[in-house]
């Protein structure tokens, strides 16, 4: 059962701390959000400040942005995530990123991801193919950096922390 | 449990959040936040059309960007 908050603000804590302790598995990369207040319906950003280089033997950076909204309901208020950019790169060229931006002009409205693969199908360059997907959580693509890309974790409980980030 | 991190958590309030669109979007694109904004709601520039642009165009509030 997702948790829930008694104020929205509370929410919003609870998210972005959350939010943070990931991040903080692999980066010590601060974290810009955007203000929040009362009468505003959002909704809200989150992002790193910069493309956060990764403690590895390899050259991966990752960059994260999220929107997110408070709603409420019978249980009382959360965050839900409404759109986000994952992307890990390597020797500085995005290697795999993971967007969903259903609110924006763009007709590409489902999630998503796109890969690095200088491939082309017909005069289609692959990277910009939309491979669909489903919604991905950020605790996912932490792990990915993590447990398949050679990122060492900053904390030992850095699992844990995957683990409570996927309940949301 | 609570947990503690060193990482930062820095509020923007809206007139720093669009200094920062204006900062990455010159940084990355080479064009004014503005400018950048005006490109991506004229249709000239796709969300998709590189990961630059995806970055800078993540930044953007939403209602920014109508259908």
């Amino acid at each position: 059962m997702p948790r829930r908050s008694r104020t929205p603000a509370e929410a919003i804590e609870r998210y972005r701390g959350r939010t943070v302790r990931l991040l903080s598995c692999v980066t010590t990369e601060h974290v810009v959000v955007s203000a929040y207040h009362a009468s505003d319906d959002g909704p809200h950003q989150l992002e790193l400040a910069d493309p956060a280089k990764l403690r590895s033997a390899h050259p991966l950076r990752l960059n994260v942005a999220e929107h997110y909204e408070v709603h409420e309901d019978a249980d009382g208020w959360h965050v839900e995530i409404v759109g986000y950019l994952y992307a890990i790169e390597y020797e500085g060229r995005e290697l795999v990123s993971y967007h969903w931006h259903p609110r924006g002009d763009s007709p590409i409205i489902w999630p998503h991801m796109h890969v690095a693969a200088d491939i082309r199908v017909g005069d289609r360059w692959f990277g910009k193919v939309h491979l669909p997907t489903g919604a991905v959580g950020l605790e996912r693509v932490v792990a990915l950096a993590i447990a398949e890309l050679g990122a060492k974790p900053l904390r030992d409980d850095w699992e844990r922390l995957i683990g409570e980030a996927a309940v949301r | 449990m609570a947990t503690r991190t060193d990482n930062e958590i820095r509020e923007l309030s809206p007139e720093e959040w669009a200094q920062r669109v204006d900062e990455q979007a010159r940084k990355y694109l080479g064009i004014s936040g503005d400018e950048f904004e005006r490109r991506l709601n004229a249709g000239e520039i796709d969300i998709d059309d590189s990961p630059a642009v995806t970055r800078v165009a993540m930044m953007l509030p939403l209602h920014a960007t109508p259908k």
